[in-house]
């Protein structure tokens, strides 16, 4: 007896542990947070939450800007973080609208979410949240084998209007999504007729990038942080990146602009903080102020160097005008090649 | 004289005390969480990532590894001894691992688990020294196609040696492929069986899959001797080893198997499962007595044992030689990289030698440690069997929920849990093999996209399935695995009437 005791014990402490363990990431934050609210709001510990996975994008920026503003004594109150993943972002979207008028909720979204409504994915859009502020933007690359026979996009693009099955595109997301939409957008402003013909293959888990390097790919569109490395080396050659200026340091800074090939257009993979739906005025304005602080210190400069991101701090009203422009232009190309919602 | 050079100047790195202690708890953290269903290394190390944070870079590698490869030591512990897997790549150790338990042999299951599981491990981190960067140029020569035809090559294999009923195999195997086109399409975007539920858009995890089977369908499976009282538990244990007949047995196996699981993790995408399984399936067919297959073969447990720890550090390749993720595990390991503003790629060893040879150096201290910790801790976690089974299967139960909300906090999975639960009761109840369906609801997705994503590169031409020397070794590979185990059953017959 004695023995079975003890390992219904040791099940039950394994059990726990699991639990501990589930619930440990949540919970750390709040051990170590100072618990003396310095004004009348925030009272009570934030709830921040990534709509993706541990170590993805969302993540590590809502991460990245909680350790700051923690360190920084912006905000006093605990920001313990939550993983909402699914559905590209639309589960933590549903779950927002049940925190109606909550004044203690924030999370992170970039392009997907105005493309997980426009491509029908779910009824909900940005506009049923409340749009905070822009912080940041990524950019999109074009990248292609060292052995590859273009040296630039417009060499590329006189390929696909001569023959759109001629090059093959690759990337990680999925079709309609992100590296699909950021490379028709600047086929569209190049004059590509019938955009809606060129393959877009789509990779899961990152495997793009071995595609690429195994030459199954022609071209891979992908994010401008991602290939670093491969760029640094020599095994990739970047043809042109999305921004409209030269952005980053080394290898990334002498990458030239599509507008410098003579295509006028850019593509923004921007990240911005969006709360619940009718979030109460104080709490907007609260949050408004401090982030405008945030984006001034020299913590959030050194983790912009750090990750590779270019600062593009928005106020809420000036971003709220930047999102409608954006869905507007998703939308017309969603609309050409036959995948916005009907 | 440069790469040992290197690997010493990793050991020193590897063997600071600090770095010995983050190794240790992160490998116990991990087996613990290796042997929770659900709870496979993706999960471990994406929970303990908040924890390394704090740390500095190579410290947090080296935790990391020790959570992967602990999770990876668990992952069979519960195959074995409750049937069910911790996760994908643990799934071939409940073949021959649950059949020797109930045979009173799981003190040599929990052994040669641990020991196939060490050398395996460290088969693979020699190699990985030598060969890493062949390797990754290797695996690069699998575009769309080579992935399609290797998944192929995989799922028939695994159907065809489906023990008695080949139809029943392949009914199974059906089944899973059908699980894997729910969700979002990613070559057109459009939903497929999603019926307006958010939560399938990103498609049903093979987790909930392999839980539902396996561990809610044995214990529906077990509710009948458990109620009827005829099933006992068992009281007396044996010392945690193998003898010298279960180890010659095994030896072999061991040492074939590494090579296979190494080069199949160091595939982008393909992963431990699929290691594991074809070790199995190629030990199987090597095997002068098949037929104990399934039964309580040890060397049918030691081989995916050993591939399957060959395949995690297979897996790490892509990671560190060129910054390409190559499985769930590293892609969250990778994320934690950047975090800590490590930049993964054909850069870091030169850049960041510390931290390159210090994890490389650290997989051959894990391995030992993790095979000190088990060998005891297996000691322990035998007595499970003493459970009685009217405690045990509602523990199971409880485990079995629990991991399953841990995959997505959502509980629309519940459903699909208890769903896959019955339908795992029926396909017991009408000898159905198991196993094909759940490789297939693994690999299916991947390989009906890397079939579009071949045809669409070839505009439209089949040609390219047979474009290059690889696609053409992995037709005969599959070709090989279908007719060959035809023609000894002919030899075999032949032999009888002659």
């Amino acid at each position: 007896m004695a023995i079975k005791k003890k390992i219904i014990a040791l099940g039950l402490a394994v059990s726990l542990v699991g639990a501990g363990l589930l619930t440990g990431c949540g919970s750390k934050d709040t051990q170590t947070a100072k618990e003396e609210p310095t004004e009348k709001y925030p009272k009570k510990a934030m709830e921040f939450i990534a709509p993706g996975g541990a170590g993805g994008g969302w993540d590590l920026t809502i991460r990245t800007t909680a350790k700051i503003l923690k360190d920084t004594n912006l905000v006093s109150v605990p920001m313990p973080i939550t993983n909402k993943s699914g559905g590209g972002g639309g589960i933590n979207l549903a779950y927002m609208q049940t925190k109606k008028g909550s004044d203690s909720l924030i999370s992170v979204y970039s392009p997907p979410l105005l493309l997980i409504n426009l491509n029908g994915s779910t009824e909900l859009s940005y506009k049923d949240t409340t749009p905070l502020a822009r912080l940041i933007t990524d950019y999109g690359v074009f990248v292609v084998p060292k052995d590859s026979k273009y040296t630039s996009i417009s060499e590329v693009m006189e390929a696909l209007k001569t023959d759109p099955k001629s090059v093959k595109i690759g990337g990680n997301s999925s079709a309609g999504s992100m590296d699909h939409i950021q490379f028709l957008m600047v086929a569209k402003a190049a004059g590509v007729e019938n955009i809606k013909d060129i393959d877009y293959i789509s990779f899961q888990d990152g495997t793009a990038t071995a595609q690429i390097l195994g030459g199954h790919v022609d071209l891979l569109s992908t994010g401008l942080g991602d290939v670093e490395q491969l760029l640094a080396s020599g095994e990739l050659k970047a043809l042109a990146q999305t921004a409209d200026k030269h952005v980053g340091q080394g290898v990334l800074a002498e990458i030239p602009t599509v507008k410098e090939q003579g295509i006028d257009v850019t593509f923004e993979n921007w990240r911005g903080l969006f709360a619940a739906p009718e979030m109460p005025d104080h709490a907007v304005k609260y949050w408004r102020e401090t982030l405008a602080k945030m984006v001034e210190t020299k913590e959030w400069d050194e983790a912009c160097k750090k990750n590779g991101w270019d600062k593009a701090y928005l106020d809420q009203e000036e971003f709220e005008n930047f999102l409608g422009t954006a869905n507007d232009q998703y939308k017309g190309i969603l609309e050409e090649i036959g995948m916005a919602k009907k | 004289m440069d790469v040992i050079a290197n690997l010493l100047n990793g050991f020193m790195v590897a063997l600071q005390p600090y770095h010995l202690l983050m190794v240790t708890i992160g490998g116990i953290l991990g087996t613990i969480v290796g042997m929770l269903p659900g709870l496979g290394p993706a999960t471990g190390v994406a929970v303990l990532l908040p924890i390394t944070f704090s740390m500095g870079p190579t410290a947090a590698l080296i935790t990391m590894t020790g959570v992967y490869y602990g999770a990876m030591f668990g992952g069979s512990r519960s195959s074995i001894l409750i049937n069910t897997p911790g996760d994908g790549a643990a799934l071939a150790a409940t073949f021959d691992g649950y059949p020797m338990a109930m045979k009173g042999k799981a003190e040599s299951a929990l052994a040669i688990s641990a020991i196939a599981s060490f050398i395996g491990g460290t088969i693979a981190a020699v190699f990985m020294v030598a060969l890493a960067t062949p390797v990754a140029r290797f695996a690069l020569k699998f575009g769309p196609a080579e992935y399609f035809l290797l998944m192929v090559a995989a799922l028939s294999m695994t159907a065809s040696m489906s023990k008695n009923n080949v139809l029943k195999g392949f009914i199974s195997m059906i089944l899973g492929l059908m699980i894997g086109t729910v969700g979002i399409d990613a070559q057109s975007g459009i939903e497929r069986f999603t019926f307006g539920v958010l939560e399938l858009q990103t498609g049903i995890d093979f987790l909930i899959v392999i839980i539902g089977i396996y561990a809610l369908g044995e214990v529906f499976k077990s509710y009948k001797v458990i109620n009827e009282g005829t099933k006992k538990a068992q009281t007396k244990f044996g010392k945690i080893w193998i003898t010298k007949e279960e180890w010659k047995k095994s030896k072999w196996p061991i040492l074939r198997s590494a090579p296979l699981g190494f080069i199949i993790g160091a595939l982008p995408g393909a992963g431990g499962t699929m290691a594991s399984l074809m070790a199995y399936n190629n030990e199987k067919q090597m095997s002068k007595n098949p037929e104990e297959f399934g039964e309580g073969a040890i060397e049918g447990l030691a081989a995916p044992e050993s591939a399957n720890n060959a395949a995690s550090v297979g897996a790490l390749i892509p990671m560190l030689t060129l910054g390409i993720p190559g499985s769930g595990t590293t892609a969250v390991m990778m994320g934690a990289l950047l975090m800590l503003g490590i930049q993964p790629g054909p850069l870091l060893f030169t850049q960041n030698p510390d931290i390159a040879w210090g994890l490389i150096a650290s997989m051959f201290i894990g391995n030992i440690i993790l095979a000190v910790i088990n060998i005891p801790l297996a000691g322990i976690l035998v007595r499970v069997l003493s459970i009685p089974p009217k405690i045990l299967y509602p523990i199971v139960l409880a485990l079995a929920f629990v991991g399953t909300y841990a995959i997505s906090n959502s509980v629309i999975d519940f459903y699909l849990l208890i769903l896959f639960g019955i339908l795992g009761y029926f396909m017991t109840n009408l000898k159905i093999p198991t196993a094909p369906m759940i490789l297939a609801a693994i690999v299916g997705g991947t390989m009906e996209q890397s079939f579009r994503q071949a045809i669409k590169i070839a505009n439209g031409s089949m040609n390219i399935f047979y474009g290059s020397t690889l696609a053409i070794c992995l037709i005969t590979i599959t070709i090989i695995s279908i007719v060959y185990p035809m023609i000894k059953e002919y030899i075999k017959k032949e032999k009888i009437t002659a």
